[in-house]
Formats: C-alpha cells, sequence, structure tokens
C-alpha cells in the first residue's frame, strides 16, 4: 500500500514538472517578444542574452508616429478592414452553404461534395497567378476590395466543419416546422440560425484571423506601401527594427489572443463538430 | 451500363409522349412556356437565349477560336500592330467554354420545364404562374437560391483559376514566353522537361523526399505530441487544468507569420541563441544559413510542432472527453497495463474520430508554404535550381512561378503536387475505418 502511495506521488511529480516544461515552451516566445516590444533600443544587437537591458514605452510611440517609413496605423487599419469585411460576407456564405448541404436532397448535392473535396486538393496557391490576372481584368489590382472579394468568396470551400455541425441538428425539428406550415427560409430563419449560434461564432473568428494574418495574397496583389496589410509591412522590416517588429506584432496580436480566450469554448466545439463528420 | 440503357429508354419514352408545346420549347427556347401562356418564364427564357445568341456571334466564337490558337498576331510597335494577348485568350476561352455548358444547362431545363408543365396539363391541371413559379424556386428549390452566390464565387476565385493553370500547364506560357508574345500548346512537353531536363530534374527528386520525409514526420510529431499533451493534463492527478491548458491555447492564439518571424529573429545571427552562445564563449551559429541544412530542417520540424500541437491538443481533448471510462476501468481491473490501455483503447478510438483530420494536417503539412518562407526565405543554392535544401515542392512552385515566371513549370508541379496528395489521402481513406461508416458522406 505504501509503495503504491509513492508510486503516485512520483507519477504526479513526474506528471507536473512535464507539465511545467511544456508550458515553458509554450510561453517562453511569446513573454519573449512582448518584453522586446517594450526595450528603449531598436536593435536586436543590443540585447543581454533574451531580454532587453533597459524598457520603454517608447517603441510603441515611434509605431504610431513615425509612419514616413513604415507606416504602421495605415497597415492596421488596412488590415482591419479586410479582415471585418472577409468575415462578414465569409461567414454568410459559408453558413448558408453549409445549410444548403447538410439539409437539403439534391441531385448534384454529392457531385459539389466530391467536387470541394477534390478542389481542396490543388496547392492552395497554385491559381495565384490566374487570380492575378482575373483581378487585373476586373481592374481590382491595388484595391482593398479586391482582397475581401477572394477572401469572402472562396471561403465557402471551407464549409465542412460547419456542415458536420448543422448534420447533429435532428431532422424531426425540420419536419415539424414543416407541418406546422414553415417554409425553408422560415425554418433557416427561426430554427436553425438562432442553434448555430456557437457554431457562427466559429466560423466568424475563424474567417476573420485568416486574412488578419495572411501575407501571399495582399503580397501579390496589394503592391502600393500605403495598401500593405500589416503582414506584409512587418515582413519588410529588418534586424536593427527587431523591437518595432515586436511591438507591431504584439500590438495585433493580442486582440486576437484575448478573442480566443474568451471564445474557446466555441472554438473546441466547432473544431470537435469538424473532426468527426469530416 | 445499365444507367445509360435506362437513360435511352428514358429519352424514347420522352421523345414518344413530347407533345407540340415541349417540341416547341425544344425549337426556341421559352416557345412552349409563351404556348401555355407562362408568359413571364417564356419571356425569360426568351431573354437568355438572346443573350447567348449575341455573346457568341459578338465574341464567343472568336473567344472559342483564341482558346486553340492562343493568337496568331504578335504585337509590332515598329507597324503599329496591336497584337493578341495571349493569356487573356486563354482565359476567356475557358470561360467561354464554362459560359456553353451553362446555357445547355439553361436550355435543358427549359425543355424539361415544358415537359413537367405538359403533364401537369394532360392531368386536368393548370399551368403553374409566373408567381406561383417564384414562390417554388423560393421554398422547395431553396437550395439553388442559397447556393447560387457561393457557387459563383467559387467558380470565379477557385475552380477558373484552377482550370487555368492546369491548361497552362500543357503550354509554353512563362520564361522569356510571356505576353506580348505569342503563347503556344505544348503538350506534356512540361512534364518531360520536369523528368528529364538537368535543369529541373535534380532538383526535383531532391525536394520531393525532403517534401515527403518532411510531411510524414511533422504529421506524425504534431500528432502525438498534441494526443500525448491531452491525455496528460487529462490525467486525474493533475491540478489546475485550464490554466495549464492556457499555455498552448496562447501559442495556438498568436498569429502564425508573428511566430515564424519571431523565431526567425530569434535564430538569427544577432538573436538571443546566438548571443547566449557568444556569452559561453563560442562561436555564432548559423542556424538558418546555407550551409545549416539539417540544423535548419529540425528547427522547422520544431517550430513547426509549435505551432500546430496546440490545435491537435485542443482537438483531442474535446474527443477524449466522448471516450468510454469504463471500457478503460474494466481493461484496468483485467490488468492491462497503461501502455495497452493506450495502444488497444484509446489510440484507435482516437484515431477513427480524426482520421479526416489526420488526412488534412498531412496535406497541410505537405504543404506548408510559410514555415520555410519565412525562415529560410529567397535562398537558392548550388545543386538546386532556384531553391534550397529546405525548401518544399511548394516554396519551388513560388519561385518558380511567383518570382520568377516560370510559369509553365509551375503549374506542371502544382499538378504533380496534386496527384501526390490526392493519391495518398484517397488510399489513406478509403483503408481508414470512417469511410465505411455510412453516416461520413450522408
Amino acid at each position: 500500500m505504501k509503495k503504491n502511495k509513492f508510486l503516485h506521488a512520483a507519477d504526479s511529480v513526474i506528471t507536473h514538472s512535464t507539465l511545467i516544461v511544456v508550458s515553458l515552451i509554450f510561453l517562453f516566445p511569446c513573454l519573449w517578444l512582448i518584453l522586446a516590444s517594450f526595450s528603449k533600443s531598436g536593435s536586436i544587437y543590443t540585447y543581454e542574452g533574451f531580454f532587453p537591458s533597459e524598457y520603454s514605452l517608447d517603441t510603441f510611440k515611434t509605431l504610431f508616429t513615425d509612419t514616413a517609413m513604415y507606416n504602421y496605423p495605415q497597415w492596421f487599419m488596412n488590415t482591419l478592414q479586410i479582415a471585418v469585411f472577409s468575415s462578414l460576407i465569409g461567414t454568410f456564405l459559408v453558413i448558408l452553404t453549409a445549410y444548403t448541404m447538410s439539409r437539403f436532397q439534391f441531385k448534384s448535392r454529392k457531385k459539389i461534395m466530391k467536387g470541394t473535396l477534390i478542389l481542396g486538393m490543388f496547392p492552395s496557391f497554385m491559381g495565384m497567378i490566374a487570380v492575378y490576372i482575373i483581378m487585373t481584368q476586373f481592374g481590382l489590382i491595388n484595391n482593398l476590395w479586391g482582397v475581401i472579394l477572394i477572401y469572402s468568396s472562396s471561403a465557402p470551400m471551407g464549409y465542412l466543419t460547419q456542415k458536420g455541425f448543422f448534420d447533429t441538428v435532428p431532422y424531426s425539428i425540420d419536419e415539424a416546422a414543416k407541418i406546422d406550415g414553415a417554409t425553408n427560409f422560415q425554418i433557416f430563419q427561426k430554427i436553425h440560425l438562432p442553434l448555430s449560434q456557437p457554431m457562427i461564432v466559429y466560423t466568424a473568428l475563424t474567417s476573420f484571423t485568416f486574412p488578419w494574418s495572411d501575407f501571399i495574397l495582399p503580397k501579390l496583389l496589394l503592391k502600393e506601401k500605403n495598401l500593405y496589410t500589416v503582414a506584409v509591412g512587418l515582413m519588410s522590416l529588418g534586424e536593427t527594427e527587431f523591437s518595432r517588429f515586436a511591438a507591431g506584432a504584439v500590438f495585433i496580436a493580442v486582440p486576437i489572443v484575448i478573442l480566443y480566450f474568451i471564445l474557446i469554448r466555441y472554438m473546441i466545439s466547432g473544431m470537435t463538430a469538424g473532426a468527426v463528420k469530416g | 451500363m445499365n444507367m445509360f440503357s435506362q437513360k435511352i429508354e428514358k429519352l424514347i419514352f420522352f421523345k414518344k409522349n413530347a407533345g407540340k408545346n415541349v417540341k416547341a420549347s425544344i425549337c426556341v427556347m421559352g416557345l412552349g412556356q409563351l404556348m401555355y401562356g407562362q408568359i413571364g418564364k417564356g419571356m425569360l427564357y426568351l431573354t437568355i437565349l438572346a443573350c447567348g445568341v449575341l455573346y457568341l456571334i459578338s465574341r464567343g466564337f472568336t473567344d472559342f477560336v483564341g482558346f486553340f490558337t492562343l493568337g496568331t498576331k504578335e504585337k509590332d510597335a515598329w507597324f503599329g500592330i496591336e497584337g493578341d494577348n495571349s493569356v487573356v485568350m486563354l482565359l476567356m476561352g475557358i470561360l467561354f467554354i464554362a459560359a456553353i455548358i451553362l446555357f445547355i444547362s439553361c436550355y435543358l431545363s427549359n425543355v424539361r420545364d415544358a415537359y413537367e408543365t405538359q403533364v401537369v396539363v394532360e392531368k386536368g391541371g393548370k399551368p403553374r404562374t409566373f408567381s406561383e413559379d417564384v414562390r417554388k424556386l423560393l421554398d422547395d428549390k431553396f437550395y439553388k437560391v442559397t447556393l447560387s452566390l457561393p457557387i459563383i464565387g467559387v467558380f470565379v476565385f477557385s475552380i477558373l483559376p484552377i482550370v487555368f493553370m492546369i491548361a497552362v500547364a500543357f503550354t509554353n506560357y512563362g520564361g522569356n514566353i510571356v505576353p506580348p508574345k505569342l503563347v503556344d500548346w505544348v503538350g506534356f512537353n512540361n512534364f518531360i522537361q520536369i523528368a528529364t531536363l538537368s535543369q529541373f530534374a535534380p532538383t526535383f527528386g531532391k525536394i520531393l523526399n525532403w517534401n515527403l520525409l518532411w510531411a510524414v514526420s511533422s504529421t506524425f510529431l504534431n500528432y502525438f505530441a498534441g494526443l500525448g499533451l491531452a491525455l496528460l493534463l487529462n490525467k486525474k492527478c493533475v491540478r489546475g487544468t485550464i490554466i495549464w491548458r492556457a499555455f498552448p491555447i496562447l501559442a495556438y492564439a498568436v498569429p502564425g507569420f508573428i511566430t515564424l518571424l519571431g523565431f526567425r529573429f530569434m535564430f538569427s545571427y544577432g538573436g538571443p541563441v546566438n548571443q547566449m552562445i557568444i556569452d559561453m564563449g563560442y562561436k555564432a551559429i548559423g542556424f538558418l544559413d546555407i550551409d545549416a541544412k539539417w540544423m535548419a530542417r529540425l528547427i522547422g520540424l520544431s517550430v513547426n510542432a509549435w505551432i500546430t500541437v496546440p490545435s491537435i491538443m485542443l482537438l483531442t481533448t474535446g474527443i477524449l472527453t466522448n471516450l468510454d471510462m469504463d471500457q478503460l476501468e474494466a481493461a484496468r481491473i483485467d490488468g492491462a497495463k497503461r501502455w495497452k490501455q493506450f495502444t488497444k483503447i484509446v489510440l484507435p478510438f482516437v484515431l477513427f474520430s480524426t482520421t479526416p483530420v489526420l488526412i488534412g494536417q498531412f496535406i497541410g503539412n505537405f504543404n506548408n508554404f510559410g514555415i520555410f518562407f519565412f525562415l529560410r526565405g529567397g535562398l537558392y543554392m548550388d545543386g538546386y535550381f532556384l531553391a534550397s535544401d529546405t525548401d518544399l515542392l511548394i516554396n519551388w512552385l513560388f519561385n518558380l512561378s511567383i518570382n520568377n515566371n516560370y510559369y509553365n513549370i509551375g503549374a506542371a508541379i502544382s499538378l504533380v503536387i496534386f496527384l501526390i496528395t490526392s493519391l495518398i489521402s484517397l488510399l489513406v481513406y478509403v483503408k481508414s475505418p470512417s469511410y465505411k461508416e455510412e453516416d461520413v458522406f450522408r
């Protein structure tokens, strides 16, 4: 009996020390970036070991005031505009597609499902050159709305997670509503929309964060420096501007991190729903 | 074969029974509907017909020819000749084919509609009015309304570009041959070049090997590290699970490019890791330097794990809550050791639920563009054609087609990537237990 107790204690110690190590691995780079953003000097070369030697708020001040070379406020507003509108339109389209694919039996349904699976196998930016040519034809190069258009209209491709969620809603609810004389639109509006709130939150969050941190599309379509998004802008910073990079990174990462922590419940349920049904 | 003969039978039956109004609809779109007194719908179909014919006359036909010739007149500023833009012609040709398919399906729906009305009338009913039709579309055919917008978007920005690039893989578009020069169809030439030409073939082989190794090892590492972490947090003796879980979530929430750029700074010459090495009295190490082959690869592997493990952990945590605890308890009483419990009960259960995710992870890692683009982007090495030894196929594709204009080779490589990933995922998927479950494709 005594031996058993000892084993339990040892097990607990090992488990917790592993957890401490793992947590440090995850925490350390984040902490490093945050502290670097408060460093007094800009270059990475002046640090003592991992951490800056002196701290101040200057970097954040220059980030927003010294805009001649690196117009961070402008980048930030561009990113915000792209992400907000892509998220709104994209969520709308994805929810609509997923709902339709889950609730309606029609002839081309399976074909569409298989088709999207196959389309998803193509390398993501295989068509980038074609997109570029199409956008030139539309005259939407160097235009934030062009980027928004692409993000939101390719969003429905990722409808499977949401479809998995709608699949779990019992079909009998629909039938009951139909017997009561509801049209399909009413069923969607009055029953499924309120029910799928967690899924909508999940979709909105993921379709917000993707444009928020994507860099290929903006780099390809937005050539003017004033139209840069934060991701493209931060990429253009060198080692001597390390603090500025850290400050800019922290400033856009913090809202996302807070959002994730608030909505983590939705994230997990969304991910699991998508995983089980695939 | 059976389906085919069924279709023929249906067609014969249809031919026998089609009334004069249906035949009118076959001749001129919308005419049958007009004869039934369905003015609104008939006019709508007539308008579609008129638009189709107008498009065909005004540019459709030249677009179609252009798809095959890809331009015949080269631009000549000296003589003031405008010249053909082969690339735009290719795109317009594809659009024409799409338009024709759309038009034909409209025509078929017109015939089907007229026939439906005929059946209704023969049974003594009345043809539907326009407002009834609209109501039917909004309710019974609700899916057509909701899907139309997404389908248009996906067509223009996902399907059209992919079809375009597939077409480009069979042309000589790229290198010196870009508009205003004329592009031509070259058949399978690009694929033969990749496989045989000394310029491409060795690079392709080396990168493909590394890419497969990378995809397998990173998927394996991420999956089991994530599962392990979830199991660790699931242990009964762990206190404060929520707090422990917060750290991986923190890593998960930071945008990927920030993490990657941050790690690049961390391992750079002036970065903190090297400074500590210097402080200890050693020479700085170029972790991501041009000769740091395996070092850079290992760093890439671990940075990728840092980014992906949290999401796998969250996912498997959710799945583990559905695990039947009684079963584990029973196994324990029967004397099964922990390892046995894991391999015989937990692992099969988790694997079963996450096969699609595993496939997705594999494809995502196979095509993981960001990792080496950010950590070691833009390096070109000896022995590699416009690539470095950490580059994956997708990075090479980017270097070739977006940075260096080798569009045709890039497109051909995309097709090869597509073939590999789809074959592997198909194989895994067909063998997986979740495929045999009927419900998956519900």
